[in-house]
This record gives structure tokens, C-alpha cells and sequence, in this order.
């Protein structure tokens, strides 16, 4: 009977165990490694060895893989997320920012120092084509339908739209000095304009920007809560986190963040993390009190990336 | 250690960079270019670090055993300005500006063409995880193409009229690694990007290595009687063994002594010269005397109408 109690009894002890905390991963990009901490401790559970220049990474649409770029190496690497095991690397050209295509089909990847855009299947990557274009291909956004991919052009000052269907450059159209990061939002494309202090707002339609978002000089890149209920954006040069009302466009908040906040990832409790590219640390930022901490990490961070983890109850 | 290194080097690059560069930057017009500033600033820390570490470690060794009284302190002056452009970063920049749109149509063809660039850890995959020892193989190749550029520089009639300049110092001391001619220096980063392609770059998470490899250069040049023994003769290139490179029986292809760390090369190839007891006189007898006391603008005019001269096929340039 007792032994029986135990038996029934398994699942919930399971269920009722310590609860695993999330891991964050953080792309040093001053001193080639991957750093992995606990999000709970801020302890440092491994440091992957990459070879060059990591800066940026993407989740695969199936969950399976962290990708994960190194340009200087010519090389992407596949991560278990869960675990941080490398389980292989293949040799792209130059990857500087990554992304998957909406439902899945492309991969679609930029080389800021080579001046080019390459699409490849996403399944085997197989590369499909390859766009030589106007200088310095930065950061990208993908149409929901998955036509087209537009790239910021940070040494033209442009947007560069492609189709991924023919592989073809569609139009390029000015939106001021050196822009850098840049979503998809509601029909619309908002762009961080680094040389200023806004993010622009443009119809892809008309090519028009419509309109400026002020956040403060230096204006980077800008990333959708998970929610959907904010927008966050971070400007390098006045050093600053602001929180744009989805709907209006409009700034809701800024945060000072010192450091030069760049890219940011959500945990499932909302919070944000930010790396703060020229103080080698990262933040866990509190978008409910405005409140944050810095973590010590390698050099230069830039791409970053949480990995929920938790034990569900 | 290392990491301590790193740290405070970061530290104070971040500041430099957030609080002065990067404000004048964005007022410049010049974001585009802010990562790259970041790596000019440590460059040129680094450079002002690795300057006090080789006159610190080579001064006193200089007024300790002097191969030869200094009597000319305007050519070393000259020198001094040398390093003060090379290592802080001002003529690097400018070739980085100047090669920059190469670099950037070259790496484009060569990604046009289907070929991927390895590096060495992709062709040798145990070295991933052992990064040390994979920077200390880039170094001896790299090494090695810095042995056969600088018998290249010397066999070259065209290259040896600018690496003169580097040979015309008579008063040799560790200042006078770095007086070249800045065409000379352009070659050399070429020639570096060529090896790079075919190996890749080093991993540039050392910088405490490049430091101790500066100071080894920087020594190699020193005025001091200092020889590293049978075994470490043969082992790392000496101020003894350097300074019988600069010798004035030693100029243009008359030359041993070329390997710029390992002796090894030198060895390999049969232009090794283990003569300890020799401390000769240094400088070019043929070279023009503006190229030994004159000024750094006039030494690198002197220098370009020597390699048009030389390309021209003037006699003695």
C-alpha cells in the first residue's frame, strides 16, 4: 500500500522539484565566447569557445537549434539551447545578422563587411542566391507574407527591399544616416536612424517615411515585448532604453541606461535583458519600476538571448 | 592576469569611447564607423601600454651594456616619432582608410567566387578548443610569411628602396623597430591579408601574447650586447642576432638573419648567422644620408622617389 502511495505519488514530486532557471546567453563579440549564466544566480554555467566574431543569433522555427553567427570565422553555430552543447557548425560566408523568414522557409543573412545578402533555404541551407548590395547590409525585417526582406544599409542611408521570391533587390529608398536595427509593425517598418535621435517610421508602400519616433541621439535597434503590449527600443549614443506604445507610436518611457544598451531579449517574467556594448556587462532590466542591474560579462556583448527553462507547476 | 589586463584595457576604451568619441562621432556624421573606432581606440591604448612595457624592460638594458655610445640623438628622435605613428595608430588608420574599399571589393569577389575563407581552426578542428595553441601556430606561420616578406624586401630592388629606410639607421636602439616607410607598411598589411585568407585572422583575445611578441621585436633592435645563448639563440631572435641583420655588410640581398621572432627560418633556409661574438656597425653605406639623419617626411619622400627610381630602373636609384 505504501509502496503503491509512493508510485502515485512520483508525478507530483516531479512536478513539485526546484525549478530550473532560465539561461541567458550572451554573444561576446570582443573576445570570441559564448557566455551562458543563470538567469536566477547571474552565475556563469559555461563559456562556449567561437572562433572570431560573434555577434548576432536566432532561434530556428522548430525550437531545436540556437544559431548562432560568427562573421570573422565564416561560420554559424548550431546550440542546443537547453544544454549550450554545440552540436555542429557550418560554413557561411561572413554572417553578421540572422534571421528566419516568417513561416520558416529562408534563412536570410547579412554581411555588414562584405556588402552582401544572402538567402538560403532554410531547411538544408542551400544558398539560393546572393545580392551584392549598396554598403554595409546591417539588420533586417521580414514582410509577414514572406516576399520580401528589407535590410537596413548602414553606409547608404537606405532601405533595400528584396523578394525572396525572384532574389531580386525590389527598390532601395533613403531613411537617414546610418541605420541600423529594424521590425515589421503593423504594415509599417520602424527603423533606428544612429546618426539621429529617432527611430523612423516608413510606409513600404510608398517608400515615405511617415513619420519620426524621438528616443534619444544614436538611435539602434527595437524589439516587439513579447506580449505585444510595448515596443523597446535602445539608442547607443545618449545610452537609452525606451518603451514605445505599440499602437500610437508614441514614448511611453525612457530609461538611462548607461553602457550603450544594444540588443535586448525577454524572460518569461518580463523582464528584459539588454547588452551594453562598450561597458562589458549586461543588464536585467525591471520595465515595470524602471529598475535594473548590470552583470559583469566579456567584451563587447552584443546579441543576447533567454532560454525559459523553468519547471512548470 | 590576463583578464585583469582585458578588463582595465576595456574599461578604459568604454570610457574613452562613450564619453568623448562616440558624442563627436554622432556630431561628425560618422556612426557608421563607431564599431571600428572601438577597435582603434584599444589599438592605440595598447599601443601606448606596449610602449611603456618595451622602454621600461629595454632602457635599462640599453644603459647597461650599450653596444656603442650614442652620438646621434636627432636620428633616434626620429625614430621615437616612428613609433609614436605606428603604434598609437595614426598611420595604421590611414592605411585602414585607404585599403578599406579594397579589402571590402576584394573579401566580396572572393565570397563571389563560391570559396569560403578557413581558418586555421577549421582545417585543424582539435585547435577550437585550445585557443592559446592555436594563436601560438598563427603566430609561427604568420612568422614564417614575415621571414620570406623580408627576404622578398631585400631581394626586390623596388622593395629594398623603401626597406632601406628601416637599414640606414646607424644609430640602431629599440625605438628603430618600426621606422618604415609607410608604402612599406601598406605592403605589409597585404601581405598579411593574403596569408589571412588562407589561414585566417588570429583569434584577438590575447592581447597580453602580442604584447610580449611586440617587446621581443622592439628588443631584437635594442642597443645592447645581448646574446641568448647557444640554445636560445636558436630559439628567438636576439638583439645579437638582429643586429647582424642590420649590419653594414648585410644590406640589400647581401643579408642573413631575416626571421623577425624564430630563428628557425633562418636555419630552415640557410641565411642563419650564429656568430656570437659579432656586435657589428649598423646602416646602409649606399643609402642616401637623408634616409639615416633626416627628418620622417623627408625620409618618406626620399623613400617614394627611391621605388620610382628603382621602378624606373635608375642605377642606384
Amino acid at each position: 500500500m505504501r509502496r503503491r502511495a509512493l508510485l502515485l505519488s512520483t508525478p507530483l514530486l516531479l512536478l513539485a522539484r526546484p525549478s530550473a532557471a532560465d539561461i541567458v546567453y550572451v554573444l561576446n563579440s570582443g573576445d570570441s565566447s559564448i557566455q551562458v549564466l543563470d538567469a536566477t544566480t547571474r552565475e556563469e554555467l559555461r563559456r562556449i569557445p567561437a572562433l572570431r566574431e560573434v555577434h548576432h543569433l536566432v532561434m530556428s522555427p522548430d525550437g531545436r537549434d540556437l544559431l548562432i553567427a560568427d562573421s570573422g570565422a565564416n561560420e554559424i553555430l548550431f546550440v542546443d539551447p537547453a544544454t549550450g552543447d554545440v552540436r555542429r557548425r557550418e560554413r557561411i560566408s561572413n554572417p553578421y545578422h540572422l534571421a528566419f523568414s516568417p513561416e520558416g522557409k529562408y534563412l536570410v543573412v547579412c554581411s555588414l563587411r562584405r556588402n552582401q545578402v544572402d538567402i538560403y533555404e532554410a531547411r538544408d541551407l542551400t544558398l539560393l542566391g546572393r545580392l551584392r548590395m549598396p554598403e554595409k547590409p546591417s539588420h533586417m525585417a521580414f514582410r509577414p507574407d514572406e516576399k520580401v526582406v528589407y535590410v537596413t544599409l548602414q553606409g547608404s542611408g537606405t532601405i533595400g527591399a528584396v523578394s525572396l521570391e525572384t532574389r531580386e533587390a525590389l527598390w532601395e529608398a533613403p531613411v537617414g544616416r546610418e541605420p541600423a536595427g529594424i521590425i515589421w509593425h503593423r504594415g509599417k517598418l520602424i527603423i533606428g536612424v544612429m546618426g539621429a535621435d529617432y527611430f523612423a517610421v516608413m510606409n513600404p508602400e510608398t517608400k515615405e517615411v511617415e513619420r519620426q519616433i524621438p528616443v534619444g541621439r544614436g538611435a539602434h535597434t527595437i524589439f516587439v515585448q513579447p506580449d505585444g503590449k510595448a515596443l523597446w527600443a535602445t539608442s547607443r549614443v545618449q545610452s537609452r532604453l525606451a518603451e514605445i506604445d505599440p499602437t500610437t507610436l508614441d514614448v511611453r518611457r525612457i530609461i538611462e541606461l548607461p553602457g550603450g544598451p544594444d540588443c535586448i531579449a525577454f524572460d518569461p517574467d518580463g523582464k528584459l535583458w539588454v547588452s551594453l556594448r562598450w561597458a562589458g556587462r549586461i543588464a536585467r532590466v525591471d520595465p515595470r519600476t524602471g529598475e535594473y542591474e548590470t552583470i559583469r560579462v566579456g567584451r563587447s556583448p552584443h546579441g543576447i538571448f533567454v532560454q525559459p527553462r523553468r519547471a512548470e507547476s | 592576469m590576463t583578464e585583469t589586463f582585458n578588463r582595465i584595457l576595456d574599461s578604459i576604451t568604454g570610457w574613452i569611447f562613450e564619453m568623448i568619441v562616440q558624442p563627436a562621432m554622432y556630431d561628425l556624421g560618422l556612426m557608421d564607423w563607431a564599431e571600428d573606432a572601438v577597435d582603434w581606440i584599444q589599438f592605440g591604448l595598447f599601443g601606448v601600454v606596449t610602449i611603456i612595457v618595451v622602454y621600461v624592460v629595454c632602457r635599462p638594458l640599453e644603459a647597461w651594456r650599450p653596444v656603442e655610445p650614442v652620438t646621434d640623438r636627432r636620428a633616434i628622435r626620429t625614430d621615437i616619432l616612428y613609433t609614436l605613428l605606428t603604434r598609437l595608430g595614426a598611420l595604421p588608420l590611414v592605411a585602414f582608410v585607404l585599403l578599406n574599399s579594397l579589402s571590402a571589393w576584394w573579401a566580396g569577389t572572393v565570397a563571389d567566387s563560391g570559396f569560403v575563407p578557413p581558418t586555421l581552426e577549421t582545417l585543424i578542428p582539435g585547435l577550437r578548443e585550445m585557443p592559446i595553441l592555436a594563436f601560438c601556430l598563427y603566430i609561427v606561420i604568420l612568422d614564417f610569411g614575415e621571414y620570406w616578406r623580408h627576404r622578398f624586401q631585400h631581394r626586390l630592388g623596388w622593395w629594398w628602396a623603401l626597406h632601406s629606410i628601416h637599414h640606414a639607421q646607424r644609430q640602431m636602439t629599440f625605438w628603430t623597430d618600426d621606422r618604415n616607410h609607410f608604402v612599406d607598411e601598406m605592403l605589409a598589411a597585404l601581405w598579411f591579408g593574403t596569408i589571412a585568407l588562407a589561414i585566417g585572422v588570429p583569434p584577438g583575445q590575447f592581447p597580453l601574447l602580442v604584447l610580449v611578441m611586440r617587446l621581443a621585436e622592439s628588443l631584437s633592435h635594442a642597443n645592447v650586447r645581448l646574446s641568448f645563448g647557444r640554445v636560445g639563440e636558436r630559439l628567438l631572435v636576439s638583439p645579437r642576432f638582429h643586429r647582424l641583420h642590420h649590419g653594414v655588410l648585410s644590406t640589400a640581398d647581401h643579408g642573413k638573419n631575416y626571421a623577425v621572432l624564430l630563428p628557425v627560418w633562418d636555419w630552415m633556409f640557410g641565411t642563419a648567422d650564429f656568430n656570437r661574438d659579432v656586435y657589428p656597425r649598423t646602416g646602409d653605406p649606399e643609402a642616401p644620408e637623408a634616409l639615416a639623419t633626416g627628418g620622417w617626411l623627408r625620409q618618406q619622400f626620399i623613400g617614394l622617389k627611391r621605388l620610382a627610381g628603382a621602378i624606373a630602373g635608375r642605377p642606384g636609384y
